[in-house]
């Protein structure tokens, strides 16, 4: 019988592989933001999870874990902002989404 | 404590302030009030310096210790905080001249989030809770993807800064989850609560989370297999950031990883020295071996950067190898420990010194290729004077405080005799050193001396009074530091006693 604490870290860690898959195999640049969004989902899925307290079957909820989570919500928008506007960017300089296409970088 | 606040108050101020000044004509209004407030900044931590060391915390919001946010306030982030913003005020000044010669546009925002980013390293090393810790870390981390894709007009830049963004951000996600595996192990995040709860028992979930939280930081203090970003992010940038990324905002990582490890997670707990140490080695003999073969002089300076980093994680690795394994060596602890916090220091004067010293020659001769410049060096002869004195320094030439902070590293890594790896890793360390100090002293004398070669024009004048001082006072610092280095060291200690209990 899994409790609420195993179900939702299995949430988590599902949509924590799934934004790394994304970022590690999708091409398009806005695909790669939506991975990096889902990583960021998973892990704040992750800190709310652990500031479930369950004490005598009744659920309580940890305020400094859910303050948390609205704090790291605010940096992830800003990163995915920043993220899209340098995609916006990209495409200016390449006319393409595509990030094969960006691999003027050397080692 | 106020010290953040004055930064980010100015960084708020920044766009009224540069739009005002305009008005009236001032066209470097902007610079001059960002490096008013890094220069504030560094009295107000000159002056809690000067009094005699002791740690102070500050609750900022929340009831009782475990539900709180705080800074604290010990010698060891004032030292770092002092290099930061020390680092940060060189790169202030420096730009004002710079970013005219360069033709940049939108200078207001350039200083706001150069302000910010120093205001972000130094609440780093104010958190007292890893929660305050990320928040300023990602301040300090969005300021600087910004900086880097600044020049948004160049594809290199902006391509740098998604690359750079990307991995970064990833980073931090990995070490917020094991901050959150640690809130859910010990329902607190405050690092004292935390030392307690983790030191009395090793169990899976606090290993997981030690690894997620060394690799999130390691990302920023690129450690060898997380490294890739910095040699595209570091040169893309402008160069007085470059400065700043390259000198001093990759050494929050290390801070970070410092106090996770000797603070949170106690060696003697759990035995990670020998992996720390063993990436060490891996990053500067990976790093210094790449750095021959680079052709553009601000790759060839962040390659160097990222060897220095190895010398630093060393030291680290080779004090928690001895702290876990060897309970009686405590002053070889303290030893590798000093060393690695003198490089920090050594690196930060060094980098500072040699990126600024680049930016010069970039804005005479307009190019970045180390044969196109051969020989500039006998044009601009204050110019190379810093770079030489930081160079020497970085290769840790006797006399120079650099030489000091690597003779403490190897010292302690030959501590004792009777442990292969550590022989073994002083030994890489050693034979890294001279390496650098070779190819160092031959980048040198390829700028200096070389002739015929030259791809610019051979009326080139010295660089203007403004970008000079800042690379003068820096280069004097490094000297200043070289003469009193007693004093220094006393700081090292009283910071080390915080490190160690």
């Amino acid at each position: 019988m899994m409790g609420p604490h195993e179900l939702y870290f299995t949430a988590s860690l599902i949509l924590i592989i799934i934004g790394i898959y994304a970022v590690m195999s999708k091409r398009h640049i806005v695909k790669i933001v939506i991975g990096l969004e889902l990583l960021t989902l998973g892990v704040n899925l992750a800190i709310a999870t652990t500031g479930l307290r369950i004490i005598d079957g009744v659920s309580h909820v940890d305020a400094l874990a859910q303050s948390m989570v609205a704090i790291s919500m605010a940096i992830g928008a800003a990163i995915a902002a920043l993220a899209l506007s340098l995609a916006i960017n990209i495409y200016r300089h390449y006319g393409t989404f595509d990030v094969r296409k960006l691999r003027r970088l050397r080692w | 404590m106020i010290q953040v606040f004055i930064l980010l108050g100015a960084a708020a101020a920044m766009i009224v302030v540069d739009s005002l000044s305009r008005k009236v004509g001032i066209r470097e209004g902007g610079g001059i009030f960002a490096s008013m407030a890094l220069f504030s900044t560094l009295i107000l931590l000159w002056v809690e310096a000067s009094k005699p060391p002791q740690v102070t915390t500050y609750r900022v919001f929340g009831s009782e210790s475990p539900l709180t946010a705080s800074l604290k306030l010990d010698p060891l982030s004032l030292y770092l905080s002092m290099i930061f913003c020390g680092i940060g005020l060189a790169a202030s000044i420096y730009s004002i001249r710079y970013m005219e010669l360069e033709r940049e546009t939108g200078l207001d925002r350039y200083y706001l989030l150069l302000l910010t980013l120093v205001a972000g390293m130094i609440g780093v090393t104010l958190a007292n809770d890893f929660f305050t810790l990320y928040v300023f870390w990602e301040l300090m981390a969005i300021s600087s993807y910004s900086l880097v894709s600044f020049r948004k007009w160049s594809w290199e830049a902006v391509e740098a800064g998604f690359k750079y963004l990307l991995m970064s951000s990833i980073g931090s996600l990995m070490a917020l989850l094991g901050i959150a595996l640690l809130y859910g192990l010990t329902g607190s995040l405050g690092f004292d609560v935390l030392k307690a709860a983790l030191a009395s028992g090793r169990s899976p979930a606090a290993h997981l989370s030690l690894a997620l939280i060394m690799i999130g930081f390691g990302v920023t203090a690129a450690i060898v297999p997380f490294h890739s970003w910095l040699p595209d992010a570091h040169p893309a940038a402008p160069t007085p950031i470059s400065a700043v990324l390259s000198g001093v905002v990759i050494k929050t990582g290390v801070y970070a990883m410092l106090w996770s490890l000797f603070k949170v997670f106690t060696p003697q707990v759990y035995g990670f020295g020998w992996i720390i140490m063993g990436l060490g080695a891996l990053t500067m003999t990976f790093a210094n071996i790449t750095a021959i073969m680079q052709s553009d002089i601000k790759r060839f300076l962040a390659y160097s950067s990222i060897a220095n980093i190895g010398y630093i994680i060393t030291g680290m690795g080779i004090a928690a190898h001895v702290a876990a394994n060897y309970s009686g060596e405590f002053r070889i602890v303290a030893l590798a420990l000093a060393g690695s916090l003198l490089h920090i220091l050594n690196h930060a004067l060094g980098k500072g010194l040699s990126f600024l010293s680049a930016g010069c020659y970039i804005v005479r001769a307009g190019t970045r290729e180390i044969s196109s410049l051969g020989g500039i060096g006998l044009k601009m002869p204050a110019t190379t004077t810093s770079l030489g004195i930081g160079l020497l320094n970085l290769a840790g030439i006797p006399p120079l405080s650099g030489f000091w902070s690597k003779l403490f590293i190897a010292s302690a890594g030959l501590g004792i005799l009777s442990d292969i790896s550590l022989i073994a890793v002083t030994a890489v360390f050693i034979l890294n050193s001279i390496l650098a100090a070779g190819y160092y002293l031959w980048f040198l004398q390829r700028i200096v001396f070389k002739r015929g070669a030259g791809g610019y024009s051979s009326e080139i004048n010295e660089a203007p009074a403004s970008m000079l001082a800042p690379l003068i006072a820096l280069a004097a610092t490094s000297i200043l530091i070289t003469i009193m280095l007693n004093p220094v060291i006393d700081f090292i200690q009283s910071a080390l006693g915080v490190l160690l209990g």
